[in-house]
């Protein structure tokens, strides 16, 4: 390029309407997902200790799940459940299933029994859905101690006291491991409250946003794996060998990321350029 | 055409209709906004009422018997005086029980779990009982810790070794908020990616286009 | 009666809260349960008080005919439909679980989808390496954007990512987590002894 840089290129390329910016980071998404790319997808460290967690797992033990999320982050965090739940039921691995959000019971259902069907799972022997409770901190210590006397009854109203798994587990005693999917600092308090105070082993699925956080405790052991992001679920649809909504998102995820930093480039090459004009005109 | 196959159009059409504001601010946005609300908060409500009234207290007094149960309730009730503005100060009896009894068992935990236990974490391991470039990644750790920590200390002017200290917490810090600002970009790409997929995937599928 | 009785009250439920961590005592432990079991009745009801308080807010926004009341009148059909129809139908079956599928959770997810095109735009617009701390905040950005999916694998960023991820991110998070983590030691112990009393409103 001759000569020096028009100013007022760059004054309207960063005035540029931002439903132009808009259309193009939505062509940017949509076209991988309608012409994909299949990019090759990659193992973490932390999605293969969280793989372990769920592999370690034998036939006949209980799991317990905690949906902890609402439909705002479903699509980052639907595909670990399902993933996870399917990943259970293919060990014939008995789930206890809860959400400390009123949203996240609806998710619940619906995962759940996609899950359980794929795999002829019964309900109340090999899961079982205790609904929403209020007051999240309180529950996980409550569950500590008794989990029929936390909810008294399921989801669907049944007396937990009647529920053939619930005769059998009570409390993490007889829990090897739990999951908590989460779009908020839940995992951490479940680390805080299950892990810390009833030595409970804790994996968790988190938002990305949410599993920047974590890493402190997934270092210290407290967290004995963890899935960030949608590409965490990628990772881990991967490893059990059932692709879903994750390993389907990659390449509109590696599109959308490789545009913003071409917009974060574009706007600090101006920024430069018109700083260094400034300078130079005195 | 089933149920499912009309909600789906339905969802369809309510998605778009919260993208139109992408374009500007129009009535279908609005519209369908306060419909969110609304229907968000008449589903929620239905679940506190049957989690909190009827399965914490309902259903253990009245049904199992357990009179234990029964100050829970009270103490909810008197959460509602919040709602008559001379009567309000009631209900400052169950805020203060909230508030207290939380206070109370997170003392423990948190010093415990999120405060000995991460200081534990930062110490490095002794030379020759780790690799070499693990005792260096704990050494940046603890370093990154500390002098984060005395930026977060303001009980002292942050000037001459102090002030120095707190520029090396501050460089972590914004490696910490850029790590979390990658992450950001990547949730929210996330969230728009369910919703493509959901009308370029899922919706053709189901209705069999 | 207004202000002392709570905060006595406070004072005792709190120390037992906190007692019950270091004692074995039978009692103590089934009133530390108890205690739990009466939180989450406590916490329903403020949570079905903030509903309260939205129909109340759109009500009144109807009955004055203030600007924009036909969308109230909007939100509260949604609300009263809702508890109508689990009152009917059951909030298992029916209308209830369908309007959550198909109405609450795919415009629920559309919101917060918003977030990804305000965050590429101000990406374009203000994100700019202005000091030597915005540009290493910029940079760790950048790197882990890219190091964390499959494009900027091809190019071996994944590995720089997972560094700055597992060394200068942790000590900086563990740093927030162990300033914040006293902040609430402090907080919790001024609230249970009475010195913090602003949780509970004017005048206390």
């Amino acid at each position: 390029m001759a000569g020096a840089p028009d100013r007022g290129l760059f004054h309207r390329l960063m005035n540029i309407d931002r439903r132009v910016i808009f259309l193009i980071i939505a062509l940017s998404v949509a076209l991988p997902i309608l012409l994909p790319l299949n990019l090759p997808i990659g193992a973490s460290r932390e999605a293969d200790a969280y793989y372990e967690a769920m592999e370690a797992l034998r036939p006949g033990e209980t799991m317990i799940f905690s949906f902890d999320y609402e439909p705002d982050t479903m699509a980052e965090l639907d595909p670990m459940s399902l993933a996870t739940l399917r990943h259970a039921f293919r060990k014939d691995v008995r789930v206890i299933a809860l959400t400390n959000y009123a949203g996240g019971a609806g998710i619940a259902e619906r995962i759940l029994h996609e899950a359980a069907e794929e795999h002829g799972k019964e309900y109340g022997t090999d899961y079982v859905f205790l609904g929403y409770n209020p007051d999240w901190s309180a529950t996980m210590l409550r569950m500590g101690e008794s989990i029929r006397r936390t909810f008294p009854t399921d989801h669907y109203r049944t007396p937990t006291d009647e529920i053939p798994l619930l005769a059998e587990v009570d409390s993490y005693a007889n829990v090897p491991l739990l999951v908590t999917v989460t779009a908020s600092a839940l995992a951490e308090y479940w680390v805080i409250w299950a892990g810390g105070k009833f030595d409970q082993k804790v994996i968790a699925g988190a938002t990305a946003i949410q599993a920047v956080l974590v890493y402190p405790y997934f270092q210290t052991g407290q967290l004995s794996g963890f899935l960030g992001g949608l590409k965490g679920a990628a990772e881990y649809e991967r490893s059990i060998d059932v692709d879903g909504a994750g390993v389907r998102g990659m390449d509109a995820q590696s599109m959308a990321h490789l545009l913003i930093v071409v917009f974060i480039l574009i706007g600090n090459v101006a920024f430069l350029l018109h700083r260094m004009q400034g300078r130079r005109g005195g | 055409m089933s149920w499912d196959g009309i909600g789906m159009i339905l969802a369809a059409i309510l998605t778009i209709a919260i993208f139109s504001l992408l374009y500007r601010d129009n009535p279908f946005y609005r519209f369908a906004e306060h419909l969110l609300v609304g229907v968000s908060a008449g589903y929620y409500v239905v679940h506190y009422f049957y989690s909190s009234v009827i399965r914490k207290f309902a259903v253990p007094v009245f049904g199992q018997g357990d009179l234990w149960l029964l100050p829970g309730g009270v103490l909810g009730l008197l959460m509602l005086f919040r709602l008559g503005r001379k009567v309000q100060w009631v209900s400052r009896y169950a805020i203060a029980f909230y508030v207290a009894a939380w206070s109370g068992y997170l003392i423990p935990s948190v010093i415990k779990e999120r405060i000995q236990a991460q200081i534990v974490g930062t110490l490095p391991p002794s030379p020759g009982s780790a690799p070499w470039i693990a005792i260096l990644g704990s050494l940046l750790i603890l370093v990154g810790v500390v002098s984060i920590l005395i930026y977060f200390y303001f009980s002292v002017e942050h000037k001459g070794a102090v002030g120095k200290i707190s520029q090396v917490g501050i460089t972590f810090l914004m490696v910490g908020f850029g790590a979390s600002f990658g992450y950001t970009v990547m949730g929210r790409v996330s969230l728009l990616i369910g919703r493509f997929q959901f009308l370029f995937q899922d919706l053709p599928q189901a209705l069999g286009w | 009666m207004k202000k002392t009785g709570p905060v006595i009250l406070g004072f005792l439920v709190g120390t037992l809260m906190l007692i019950q961590f270091f004692t074995p005592n039978e009692w103590i432990e089934a009133r530390y349960n108890n205690v739990l079991d009466w939180k989450q009745v406590v916490f329903g009801i403020t949570l079905i008080l903030g509903v309260i308080s939205l129909f109340v807010y759109h009500w009144k926004k109807i009955e004055k005919r203030s600007e924009g009341w036909g969308y109230s009148v909007v939100t509260v059909a949604g609300l009263l439909f809702m508890i109508v129809v689990a009152l009917i139908f059951s909030p298992e079956r029916g209308p209830y679980p369908w309007m959550f599928d198909h109405v609450q959770a795919p415009m629920q997810a559309t919101m917060f989808a918003l977030l990804a095109f305000y965050v590429a735009s101000a990406s374009y617009r203000a994100f700019r390496a202005r000091s030597f701390h915005a540009a290493l905040l910029l940079i760790a950005g950048v790197v882990v954007m890219l190091g964390r999916v499959p494009l900027g694998e091809l190019i071996g960023l994944q590995h720089v990512s997972s560094w700055i991820l597992d060394y200068p991110n942790l000590a900086a998070k563990r740093g927030i987590l162990i300033g914040v983590g006293l902040g609430m030691v402090s907080t919790a112990i001024k609230i249970i002894v009475g010195i913090e009393r602003t949780y509970l409103g004017k005048g206390a």
